[in-house]
């Protein structure tokens, strides 16, 4: 399984960017953040003390439709919780998050979202980092398809998922909770909870508790953990930042 | 002279500090002092997990197909199934196949669909279901007239096609017109390449000439929480009441005729009967939120027990949501399933919004949504 | 929002202080083009256009519909542009600004009123099916001058694109994929593309390939469009002060050798990107044969 790569703060004019490819699915995604921003005629926001928090999904070869206003409804809700829009210099302000899809084939129309939800979060997750917005926690995502004989193949890709008998979409928070969960197709439930197992594998890896306390993380059958994959990503963009201090030290 | 009588307690009517405190209302409710004796209940006196009243109504709009109006609670959803002809010399991809197409098809057949049929993503390929929900000019307060469609709307839209797709709820044989192909002597002459191309047109001399589209339009009239599960109990109610009239291809005049004799319409026949049920997390914790959130550990959360739970950690799970409790909750679980021989099949399980609810949690809410089925399953049936 | 935030006057007068001294912020020509780098992506029609510090990805899409009533003959060919939040924090999602309009307009003028792309050669059965192109520009970065920068991107996509092989048999269309033939390029008549100059001082300065401060400081600007034969396919004043009728005159030789640079440009990365696929065509050719 070939782990997916990013990079953070490919772009200039916005706050904090990303950029993510997915080989197994394809994906190519670029997202941006702009935090914090007026939002003007927005004022009566639901909530005046909570950050206003937009998401726009731009398709790569098509206009945007339903599919998409859906999308960004699932990746709002998400993200809200995550933001701490009640921090300093938040509330009545707007965080505008917008991804584009500039590789790898098009959803279809009344096509499920699911191949590219786990793409969509990340790039999301690592543009509001790069963007240094304030979040309550981390979190990764996996996509997963079952098939007729009962197998579960991580991230399908769209034919193997339109042949599946069921797709699931779970995400997972740096914490362990289960955050996110998207299943389409007919299942019953003891197929969900080996979904969800063989998911947090992915996610999070067999996770090991050492003597201090520190959870270590793991490698399996599934490769490096997400969780550890996105992490590490930071961890270089946060090295070559700061490259000139760690070398006068 | 001072009056010995002390000012008057600042009291308030109970519909002001519903307003004024939501959230502390809501708790209140749920959570009574210990010595009052009184059951935890909603503040609409509904029990957690118990759903609204529901009733529903077929057959009401005259000139649609098929029509239902449902009601869930103060939730009002009126559905109408219009069914077009499309013929299929207007379809641009009608005539055109893709050499490599074989692994398109979807495969999910369950046992006892003994029609199995390779052309079903017909219905999705060519867009014969096209459902469109608005919630109207007054539906509650925020909505005005003359804005465009919300996003609320747009998604729920979509949800509904994304299910009826992946639920294969209508058969893509009930909306295919067919034209027997008089034979005209020998066959001797059939083209080899017809082979593979013709599998999808042409079987036996017979060809499709046509097909239904069925608009399903769904407005929701009154909007008081959970618009998912009333707009998809209107669809599938309408759909159950929907009639297809004879169509045939008049060979002579080069067009697709309808029969207008209501006796030869015939009903579709639906595969299963998936229903929604939709519930949302309140949380004590919530007025949280002028404050840090100090998210717990999942590993340990999970061992305290659901009546163990003291304070901030308390939280409830709702079914069947209202406006008021949908205002409070962030958290939102959507579950559709199936019942098949008293086996409960999921269709669509959906979480978002927060980590209240794993896999214990989903567990449960599967049970109260099995439940749920056959209750509605009634009123469906009596319709 | 949906405009800039504007210049404060000692920037504004700094910048054009500069210029009548002959001098641009990047210390560059007033008719030199910022660095262009275009590169493409693994699919056909990706490109990457990078414009000093303006870029953009073009994606370049063919399915197949129905033509129009009107025009039989004719296949469809749409530019769909849409700004985004990324490209500038000023941009408004989902809402179009005045600066969308006008680019898009520009850019249908100048590719697809100029008939770069044969729409006759997309037919395949007359009146029933014909290919539909469709050029997605992305602005994933705004620092000046849109309309050239897209302009590249669009004619770049187009040359890499490669749509897929279709054949009419008995009535019916069979479209190959890709891996089952070789793919087929696209019909271009002729290779037009767009250069921006603004103009200072009631018309007395013009500049090339103006940077977004540039271009808000500037009092109008003027948009050739034209190919490599000199052949002329729009032109535009559209708003601002009055500019010298000259200007047309002596500016059109340099926006045609402007449009000669950017035409190299984009046909060296296409001959570096043609050479890669034949070299990982062949190794996957080979390593077909070893599986055998």
């Amino acid at each position: 399984m070939v782990a997916p790569s990013a990079t953070l703060s490919v772009l200039n004019r916005a706050d904090g960017s990303a950029s993510y490819q997915c080989s197994s699915t394809g994906s190519n995604i670029l997202g941006s953040v702009n935090a914090p921003v007026e939002l003007p005629g927005r004022r009566d926001a639901l909530k005046p003390e909570d950050a206003t928090i937009e998401v726009f999904v731009k398709p790569g070869t098509a206009p945007a439709g339903v599919g998409e206003r859906y999308v960004e409804g699932i990746l709002k809700t998400l993200l809200g919780r995550v933001i701490l829009g009640r921090e300093k210099g938040y509330p009545r302000r707007g965080v505008v998050i917008t991804l584009a899809i500039i590789g790898g084939e098009s959803v279809g129309r009344g096509d499920p979202y699911l191949i590219l939800l786990p793409a969509l979060l990340h790039t999301a997750l690592l543009a509001l980092l790069s963007a240094s917005v304030p979040l309550s926690m981390t979190f990764s995502a996996t996509v997963l398809a079952v098939d007729e004989s009962g197998q579960i193949r991580r991230e399908p890709s769209a034919e193997d998922a339109a042949t599946a008998q069921s797709v699931h979409v779970l995400a997972f928070s740096s914490k362990g909770h289960l955050l996110l969960n998207e299943s389409q197709g007919s299942f019953d439930f003891d197929t969900w909870e080996k979904v969800r197992q063989r998911a947090s594998a992915i996610c999070h890896g067999t996770q090991l508790v050492s003597a201090d306390g520190d959870v270590a993380m793991a490698e399996d059958v599934d490769g490096r953990p997400l969780e550890g994959t996105l992490r590490e990503t930071v961890e270089d963009q946060v090295y070559r930042d700061y490259n000139w201090k760690i070398n006068a030290a | 002279m001072a009056s010995s009588a002390p000012p008057p307690a600042l009291t308030l009517p109970p519909s002001q500090f519903a307003r004024l405190q939501p959230h502390a209302y809501l708790l209140a409710h749920l959570s009574p002092p210990a010595a009052s004796n009184q059951p935890s209940l909603r503040a609409n006196g509904r029990q957690p997990a118990q759903f609204r009243p529901t009733s529903a109504n077929t057959g009401s709009l005259t000139h649609t197909n098929g029509s239902a109006v449902v009601r869930v609670g103060d939730t009002t959803a009126v559905c109408g199934v219009r069914a077009e002809l499309l013929p299929t010399s207007d379809i641009a991809s009608w005539s055109v196949s893709h050499a490599s197409s074989g692994a398109k098809h979807r495969q999910n057949t369950t046992k006892n669909d003994a029609d199995a049929d390779a052309d079903e993503s017909q219905i999705q390929d060519l867009n014969l279901l096209v459902p469109n929900l608005s919630l109207s000019t007054g539906c509650a307060p925020g909505f005005v007239p003359g804005a465009p469609p919300s996003a609320l709307a747009q998604s729920l839209s979509h949800q509904i096609l994304g299910l009826l797709h992946s639920t294969r709820l209508v058969r893509a044989e009930d909306l295919r017109v067919w034209y027997q192909v008089p034979s005209f002597g020998g066959d001797g002459d059939m083209d080899v390449d017809a082979d593979d191309e013709g599998q999808k047109k042409k079987n036996d001399g017979k060809e499709i000439k046509a097909f239904w589209v069925l608009y399903i339009d769904i407005m929701i009239i009154s909007l008081a929480g959970n618009a998912f599960d009333a707009a998809w109990a209107a669809v599938l109610a309408a759909l159950r009441d929907t009639r297809l009239p004879r169509a045939w291809w008049d060979a002579d005049n080069e067009m697709v005729v309808c029969s207008e004799t209501v006796a030869e319409a015939t009903r579709l026949s639906l595969r299963g009967l998936p229903i929604a049920s939709s519930f949302c997390v309140f949380e004590a914790d919530a007025a949280a939120g002028w404050r840090a959130v100090i998210v717990p550990d999942a590993e340990e959360e999970k061992k305290i027990e659901e009546d163990q739970r003291r304070g901030m950690q308390r939280r409830w799970i709702l079914a069947d949501p209202d406006g008021y409790e949908e205002g409070l909750s962030q958290e939102r679980v959507c579950l559709v399933v199936d019942r098949e021989m008293g086996k409960t099949v999921i269709v669509k399980m959906e979480k978002n919004g927060g980590w209240a609810v794993d896999g214990r949690e989903l567990k449960q809410l599967v049970d109260i949504a099995a439940e749920r089925w056959e209750s509605l399953k009634l009123i469906l049936e009596q319709c | 929002m949906n405009k800039e935030a504007p210049l404060s006057i000692a920037e504004r007068d700094f910048i054009l202080n500069a210029l009548r001294e002959d001098v641009r912020l990047d210390g560059r020509a007033a008719d030199e083009l910022r660095p262009l780098k275009v590169t493409f992506g693994e699919e056909y029609g990706h490109v990457k256009v990078q414009l000093g510090r303006t870029s953009l990805v073009t994606r370049i899409s063919a399915e197949v519909t129905k033509p129009h009533d009107d025009r039989p003959f004719d296949g469809l060919f749409t530019i769909a542009m849409e700004l985004t939040a990324m490209g500038s924090p000023a941009w408004d999602n989902g809402r179009q600004g005045d600066l969308e309009t006008y680019v898009t307009n520009v850019l249908d003028r100048v590719v697809r009123h100029s008939n770069a792309l044969d729409t006759e050669s997309l037919c395949i059965v007359k009146g029933v099916s014909c290919w539909s192109i469709r050029a997605d520009v992305h602005i994933t970065d705004y620092d000046g001058n849109l309309i050239d920068a897209a302009c590249a991107g669009i004619m770049a996509g187009l040359q890499h694109f490669r749509r897929p092989d279709a054949v009419v048999k008995d009535g019916q269309v069979i479209v190959y994929g890709v891996d089952e033939r070789v793919p087929v390029a696209l019909n271009i008549t002729h290779k037009p593309l767009a250069v921006t100059f603004h103009s200072f001082d009631e018309g007395k300065r013009v500049i090339l390939d103006a940077t977004r401060r540039e271009e808000q400081a500037a009092e109008a600007d003027v948009v050739f469009g034209l190919n490599n034969a000199g052949d002329v396919c729009f032109m535009s004043k559209f708003s601002g002060s009055p500019v010298d009728a000259m200007v047309f005159v002596n500016k059109t030789s340099v926006a045609l050798d402007k449009v000669k640079e950017i035409n190299a440009v984009i046909d060296k990365a296409l001959q570096a990107d043609l050479a890669k696929r034949a070299k990982t065509g062949r190794a996957e050719e080979s390593r077909a044969e070893n599986d055998r």
